[in-house]
């Protein structure tokens, strides 16, 4: 009944609806609208207001200062040394969490028994907090109590005993191992709807042509995954750029300063150093690299994936 | 060797190099919660080896002497009451956007789709003097509101892709037998929407569980912030009571466990639904 109704009166609802929208979708998006610009560009424009000034943060003097911060930022071989840190940390830790989460992803797909546990076990760290797990690291990894170097001495190879958060040269290594741990799980799941998107029909038809094991891996999974590759570089290189809480629990930006990177670098100037218009500028630094790296490597990886 | 005793021996060649890497990868958290039932002598002497008894002093210790019972409390607050402000803002938004398709809707999308480049990162620091001159600051609201408008990015891409695929006609039907459209969308609509609901309130109420960075600068110092703000401050305060600080994380991440146990499709399809957004 009410369709033939609607039918009849087609230009008179399709007018009523039209009326009714406008109230309500405004009704209806008002509120996140508001919070959002309220709570998220607000203080992004603040930021970008404050990067020009010598604010400390608590004091009402803002002194406007020009591009004084930049300059800093470009002489400060502190943010050198951080954005190297930054540098290091995001290849290493995109590669390893990539090939880490192929690998497990295959096993899960191709292991026989208990798959899903299996799954949920990789999988499980993802869900925890950075401090809590960083701190279970960090007590695993201590030079004389921790789990790690207990094992060592225990299978006769106390002799590589080091002081893992201490020691300058493994401290970016530690911080490294327990952010693939955390987050390989996470690419996994991406990887694995991938993979069970590729037609079985495909490897068997190769494996009769007689290719072995890698030749397929290399010809037929490798780039049927190159989708997934794409999303899960991209997101595994933003959220490396944002790693905070594993170093603020495990090393606090040391010995030295060799594990500060960037976001790091810009927590301690603005409310440990009570800089916050140089801990600004650097916070916009840090905004622009994110945003070449999306526009940049979903470009390149997509042009990838049309000539696989 | 016939062909199927080999593809046996693959199989379990598989399964070996599996289980090894699954113990390695559950062996932090089982440590974390084993070590919570160790007293500190016993975990200083031997990190590896399982309790001797049942020890439960660190979590009285952490229960009676100190602020842990009001981090509790404020990390389950903020999390439920972000997430209860979520599912009423965010799918209407989405589900408004949508539907509504003109040239304003479109563009308040993409000023949404915006903040989804906008790391916290960027702008943590005016937003610690925003809250004081609001008055927002030192009160669980604050940080709801900012939980909130962080995740309306994100949240607004999801539902309004998922109610693109949602026929129109019912709601038509129930608009001309003359049902408002907060009726329509809470009655109809919403129900329809119930995975994508399930999947962010799991994954955003953990990564609001899991926050460090926010509530460790906009709630008040002196007093109590929530759990992973207090554990973070007993390992510079009781950095030689590890037996407490154990106690600690593993009441922040067995609660995590159990949810993950029961609720483990709304984890794994939120992913998938993310990364093919993303």
């Amino acid at each position: 009944m009410a369709v033939s109704a609607a039918n009849s009166d087609n230009a008179y609802t399709a007018a009523k609806k039209k009326k009714k929208w406008q109230s309500y979708a405004l009704f209806f998006i008002l509120p996140s609208f508001i919070l959002y610009t309220l709570f998220v560009i607000v203080p992004t424009i603040g930021s970008v207001y404050y990067s020009f000034t010598s604010w400390d943060g608590i004091s009402a003097d803002v002194r406007f200062i020009g591009l004084a911060n930049f300059v800093e930022i470009w002489n400060s071989p502190r943010v050198h040394n951080a954005l190297q840190n930054t540098l290091i940390l995001t290849i290493s830790l995109v590669v390893l969490e990539n090939l880490f989460a192929i690998l497990l992803a295959m096993l899960v797909d191709k292991v026989r028994w208990l798959s899903n546990l299996f799954r949920s076990i990789f999988y499980f760290p993802t869900l925890l907090s950075g401090i809590v797990m960083g701190f279970v690291w960090a007590m695993m990894l201590n030079y004389n109590f921790g789990v790690v170097n207990q094992l060592l001495a225990k299978i006769g190879l106390g002799a590589f005993t080091v002081d893992w958060l201490g020691d300058p040269r493994f401290a970016m290594l530690a911080i490294l191992l327990s952010t693939v741990w955390k987050g390989a799980g996470y690419y996994m799941i991406i990887y694995l709807a991938g993979l069970q998107g590729i037609p079985q029909e495909l490897n068997e038809a190769a494996s009769i042509d007689g290719a072995n094991g890698w030749q397929q891996f290399r010809h037929i999974t490798f780039p049927l995954l190159a989708g997934s590759v794409t999303v899960c570089m991209v997101l595994s290189m933003i959220s490396a750029l944002k790693i905070f809480d594993q170093i603020a629990v495990m090393t606090d930006g040391g010995p030295g300063f060799e594990t500060e990177t960037l976001t790091y670098l810009i927590y301690k100037v603005g409310f440990g150093e009570l800089r916050q218009g140089f801990g600004t500028a650097l916070a916009m630094v840090l905004f622009f690299i994110i945003l070449i790296i999306t526009v940049f490597q979903v470009k390149i990886l997509q042009k990838r994936e049309v000539e696989m | 060797m016939s062909l199927q005793t080999r593809k046996l021996a693959i199989d379990v060649l598989i399964l070996l190099v599996t289980v090894i890497l699954a113990v390695i990868f559950f062996f932090p958290i089982f440590f974390n919660i084993m070590s919570a039932f160790k007293s500190n002598a016993e975990i200083m002497r031997d990190a590896v080896a399982l309790p001797t008894s049942l020890y439960l002093e660190s979590f009285k210790y952490l229960l009676t002497e100190t602020n842990y019972p009001q981090a509790i409390a404020n990390s389950l607050i903020l999390t439920a009451l972000s997430i209860v402000f979520q599912v009423l803002f965010i799918p209407m938004a989405g589900y408004a956007i949508q539907r509504r398709n003109a040239r304003w809707t479109k563009f308040v999308f993409l000023y949404f789709l915006a903040g989804m480049m906008i790391p916290f990162q960027a702008y943590m620091i005016p937003l610690f003097k925003e809250l004081k001159m609001l008055g927002l600051y030192g009160s669980l609201a604050g940080p709801i509101m900012i939980y909130v408008a962080g995740s309306v990015g994100f949240g607004s891409l999801l539902y309004s892709s998922f109610v693109k695929g949602i026929p129109a006609e019912i709601e038509e039907a129930a608009e001309i037998d003359g049902c408002s459209k907060v009726r329509i969308f809470w009655n109809i609509v919403f129900p329809l929407l119930g995975p994508v609901t399930a999947s962010m309130v799991v994954l955003n109420g953990l990564g609001i569980w899991n926050d460090f960075l926010l509530p460790m600068l906009v709630l008040p110092s002196g007093e109590p912030k929530t759990m992973v703000v207090e554990i973070y401050r007993y390992i510079g305060e009781f950095s030689s009571r590890w037996d407490m600080i154990f106690a600690g994380t593993t009441m922040s991440v067995v609660p995590v466990l159990i949810a993950f146990i029961f609720l483990q499709k709304y984890f794994v399809k939120g992913i998938a639904a993310g990364a093919t957004k993303g």
